[in-house]
């Protein structure tokens, strides 16, 4: 009897333990709290997994419960969202794919939409996009890096092509402060009368030297200011296309319904004042138009002799 | 007095109340959708006339008369009927026109207005002169003439045939009498058959050696046929200009209105 009560005490015990340890599952498993389930759809499911987490600014508000392909080979992902933040939650929200940080798990993260907008309730489906993640940006900063490289690859090659415009340059200053070199030692040949007129010459140069410096100048100021002014006007120009696009798409499947429009305003234009016209109080305004004879023309074109 | 004044709003009342009477009382004449189409076709073949497209007022004009023959609208087949005929005298095809005037004439079936039939006859009547045959001609316009009785609109466009077929005759008196009388007629009922008149007694004076009064008149007839834009009839203004001045010794001025009516007739519109 004894050894009867102690087994049942243990068998009590254990199940008392299973209970608990499936209580606790439970709990893990959300069982407990109330959610909502939503979805959203995406071409693939790279990324995305059962269990990840889903944020709502900052805050962890639910999880990915089941990612399944549909039979027209795009994604089904259902959320589960606990019901506690749901009213903040409009119909108009966004799920995007983010990293947490540079290395780190994806989560789906809500965007919040429109409070004007209804909340969203089971079933609903939230429109998906995919954050750029580190390789995206790498790859970004990459091709905006590419044409800046290439462009001092070819300003370095350029300045040590011997052939090229700079070393052309320097060779030609080179020669030319040799042939200066010689002049000056010539002059100086010339001896003292000759003495204050090179002053005057090397004043001359000087100052035309200083010239040149100062136009440099001014040009070396300008040009930046130049290329910002062509740089924003290609803006513009990108920008004005991008919306010219915009509108005709836009307007290109409008145009026909006012197209057809237009013509049944005109039928019932028409409608409308062929019953103006018949109407008793202006039928007298309004004259049938008759049959009409040409007038007769007793012109006869004279004999050709 | 006292009494209407009272009683003015009683008035008032009875007076609309007959006015809408008599409006409801009328009654517009009823009009066949046939009919309607006919007419569209008639409207729509004048404007390609008035434009020069001939070939298409013939299509249209036999269209509408079609459609006048198969309800028995008799005006409307007269009117389609002329217009056929002047539309094909000026694509060049009087034996044609020739038909549908003879057609018009010789029906012994319906009855055509007088006017109508006066139409036809000068019509007829200009059309054999266009083929020189001056007796026909003749006989014809004294047809018209007599089908041309009371409220007819047309003794201007007869007198001027006769003009016509005097001038063919080489009769300047007879051509003369007939083309003033006709200018008279037309000067304000038909700016086209006025500078026809205007023109006929231009060539008159010119047989009669009157070049100074021929000039003028050729002159007066070419600004009426520039504002109604008829090249054929302006090119035959320069004409009788040039000849004129020929008479008169300017043989220069000749030359420069010879030059023009040239250049008119090289566009070869009508």
């Amino acid at each position: 009897m004894n050894i009867e009560k102690r087994t049942q005490h243990f068998m009590l015990g254990a199940v008392g333990v299973l209970l608990l340890v499936l209580l606790m599952i439970a709990v893990k498993q959300d069982y407990f709290s109330r959610s909502t389930a939503i979805y959203f759809f995406t071409p693939n499911a790279q990324g995305l997994s059962k269990g990840m987490a889903v944020k709502f600014v900052g805050f962890k508000v639910g999880s990915v419960k089941e990612v399944r392909m549909q039979p027209n080979a795009t994604v089904q992902v259902k959320v589960s969202l606990d019901d506690e933040y749901v009213h903040l939650i409009g119909q108009d929200a966004k799920a995007r794919l983010v990293k947490e940080a540079l290395v780190g798990e994806s989560v789906v993260e809500i965007i919040p939409g429109s409070q004007q907008v209804r909340q969203v309730i089971q079933d609903s489906v939230l429109e998906f996009e995919r954050g750029q993640d580190t390789s995206a940006v790498v790859e970004n900063l990459a091709s905006q890096l590419q044409p800046i490289l290439s462009d001092i690859h070819q300003i370095t090659s350029s300045i040590n092509n011997p052939n090229g415009d700079i070393q052309q340059t320097l060779k030609n200053l080179n020669q030319a402060s040799g042939s200066f070199r010689e002049t000056v030692s010539q002059f100086t040949q010339l001896g003292s009368s000759a003495n204050q007129k090179l002053d005057g010459v090397y004043l001359k140069f000087d100052k035309a030297l200083d010239r040149v410096n100062s136009s440099l100048e001014t040009l070396d100021k300008g040009m930046p200011h130049l290329v910002e002014k062509a740089d924003r006007t290609l803006d513009n120009i990108q920008s004005a296309t991008s919306d010219i696009k915009k509108i005709t798409n836009d307007s290109s499947s409008e145009v026909p319904a006012l197209v057809r429009n237009a013509n049944a305003l005109v039928q019932d234009g028409q409608d409308t004042l062929g019953g103006v016209k018949k109407s008793w109080l202006l039928n007298g305004l309004f004259t049938k138009p008759e049959e009409q004879a040409l007038p007769v023309d007793s012109y006869v074109a004279p004999r050709q002799p | 007095m006292k009494i209407v004044r009272s009683n003015l709003p009683k008035v008032i009342t009875v007076l609309c109340g007959l006015l809408l009477l008599s409006a409801c009382g009328h009654v517009e004449e009823a009009r066949s959708v046939r009919q309607e189409q006919a007419t569209d076709f008639n409207l729509h073949a004048q404007r390609a006339f008035q434009r020069g497209e001939y070939q298409v007022a013939a299509a249209l004009y036999e269209n509408a008369l079609q459609i006048d023959v198969a309800i028995e609208n008799v005006d409307g087949i007269a009117i389609n009927i002329l217009n056929l005929a002047r539309v094909n005298q000026v694509l060049g095809k009087p034996a044609l026109a020739q038909r549908y005037l003879d057609s018009l004439l010789g029906d012994k079936a319906l009855h055509f207005l007088p006017a109508h039939l006066a139409a036809a006859a000068v019509q007829r009547s200009l059309l054999r002169l266009q083929e020189n045959d001056v007796a026909g001609a003749t006989e014809w316009a004294d047809k018209a003439a007599v089908y041309c009785v009371s409220d007819c609109k047309l003794s201007g466009v007869i007198d001027n045939a006769r003009a016509s077929i005097a001038l063919r005759a080489n009769e300047a008196d007879k051509a003369l009498y007939w083309s003033e009388r006709a200018g008279s007629e037309n000067k304000n009922a038909s700016p086209i058959e006025y500078a026809n008149s205007l023109r006929l007694s231009a060539s008159a004076r010119l047989l009669k050696l009157e070049p100074d009064a021929a000039l003028r008149l050729a002159e007066e007839a070419m600004v009426i046929d520039k504002s109604l834009g008829l090249p054929d009839k302006i090119r035959q203004d320069l004409l009788l200009s040039a000849q004129a001045h020929d008479k008169l010794g300017h043989v220069e001025l000749a030359a420069q209105c010879r030059d023009r009516a040239a250049r008119i007739a090289a566009t070869a519109l009508k």
